[in-house]
């Protein structure tokens, strides 16, 4: 799943490649992403956020934790001078993805530029880790 | 790839100030009209409405409106009337001409809630609440929900291209919507399960759990 949000005329399409195939990752080991940042027609990018983080997605309160956090301002790292870039870091032991039917655990690589207008745009790309199966619901409406 | 898909119905998707606000025909409300109607109130007005009808969407997005014009717009939520000396601190801690945004003005009690607004008005803090009622205050909009605004705002929700018709449809809209007699937030919710619902059906049937063409087995969502 990707989630996108920009709040301008530009429309970046960020794709990124996960080193695990199925990007599926195990609690501990290292998370390497690799990403290619497309469409900024030019437009001048002040920074670039790195992060990688979990949720909880459902019906009530949500909850949230940044497990990585990295803030690019080098202009060399950014477009138009560079458009691939990649960050890594070890993943936790916790908490672990979960498809719940009230509450899902997501981890997520998020990816945000920041424009010299002040607009920016975000875009999030959900992980695994771990192996906890998915729940499934009593008995399926129809 | 992930097995996991995110519900479009969650709160991540669904929460005050995730989807335009929009008015009882569906039209994305204008914000602008409505800071200026405020202001021709001196600063100080209630969003008026039922449970459920939008009314805290509607006071995110006007409270960061009035941080974009360069306010300071300090933001409480009240859950009981145990919450009302956080309402006497924020009032207190704002500096005159500041707006201070309520939701769910109607916990502090009528005789506690008009002192507060006397307060406010005596040392020239604005407060921007919401209620389900007046409650004294000039009414700034009034909130109303119909089928059609439900359908506008599923129509919002992240990739409905790809669900809407096949594991949601414009019935079970209308039917939430009826079930909950209107409340928004409420019909929200019972489209969450009717989702999860869907998808386990999905799953159920063939292991993919994705109302996207599964890349595995390029597997289409069939209509439930």
């Amino acid at each position: 799943m990707t989630v996108s949000a920009d709040r301008g005329p530009s429309k970046p399409k960020i794709e990124v490649q996960f080193d695990r195939p199925h990007r599926q990752h195990e609690p501990r080991e290292q998370l390497a992403v690799r990403y290619r940042i497309e469409g900024c027609d030019g437009e001048r990018i002040r920074a670039i956020e790195h992060s990688v983080l979990w949720y909880t997605e459902g019906k009530g309160e949500e909850d949230l934790g940044v497990h990585f956090f990295q803030r690019v301002t080098d202009r060399a790292m950014m477009p138009p001078m560079t458009t691939a870039s990649a960050f890594s870091t070890p993943l936790p032991q916790s908490p672990l993805s979960y498809e719940g039917v009230i509450v899902k655990v997501r981890w997520c690589v998020r990816v945000r530029l920041f424009f010299e207008d002040s607009r920016d745009f975000v875009s999030e790309h959900v992980f695994d880790v771990g192996h906890i199966p998915p729940a499934r619901m009593p008995s399926a409406r129809t | 790839m992930p097995s996991m898909v995110s519900n479009p119905f969650s709160s991540r998707h669904t929460r005050p100030g995730s989807i335009a606000p929009l008015d009882a025909t569906g039209s994305p409300i204008n914000l602008d009209v409505l800071l200026d109607r405020l202001h021709g109130f001196g600063g100080t007005a209630a969003i008026v409405g039922p449970h459920g009808s939008g009314k805290s969407t509607l006071l995110t997005h006007l409270a960061a409106a009035l941080e974009r014009q360069g306010g300071r717009v300090p933001r409480i939520r009240l859950h009981s009337r145990a919450d009302v000396p956080a309402v006497w601190m924020a009032i207190r801690r704002a500096s005159p001409g500041d707006t201070v945004c309520i939701d769910s003005w109607e916990c502090t009690g009528r005789l506690v809630g008009g002192l507060l607004r006397m307060v406010a008005r005596v040392t020239g803090r604005h407060l921007l609440v919401t209620s389900h009622g007046r409650a004294g205050f000039p009414e700034l909009v009034k909130c109303t929900t119909n089928p059609a605004l439900l359908r506008s705002i599923v129509g919002c929700l992240p990739d409905h291209e790809l669900w809407l018709g096949t594991l949601v449809h414009t019935a079970d809209i209308d039917r939430s919507f009826a079930n909950h007699g209107g409340n928004l937030r409420e019909s929200l919710y019972e489209l969450y399960d009717r989702f999860e619902a869907a998808v386990s059906q999905i799953q159920g049937v063939g292991g993919c759990r994705s109302y996207r063409p599964c890349r595995s087995c390029g597997r289409r969502p069939q209509n439930s």
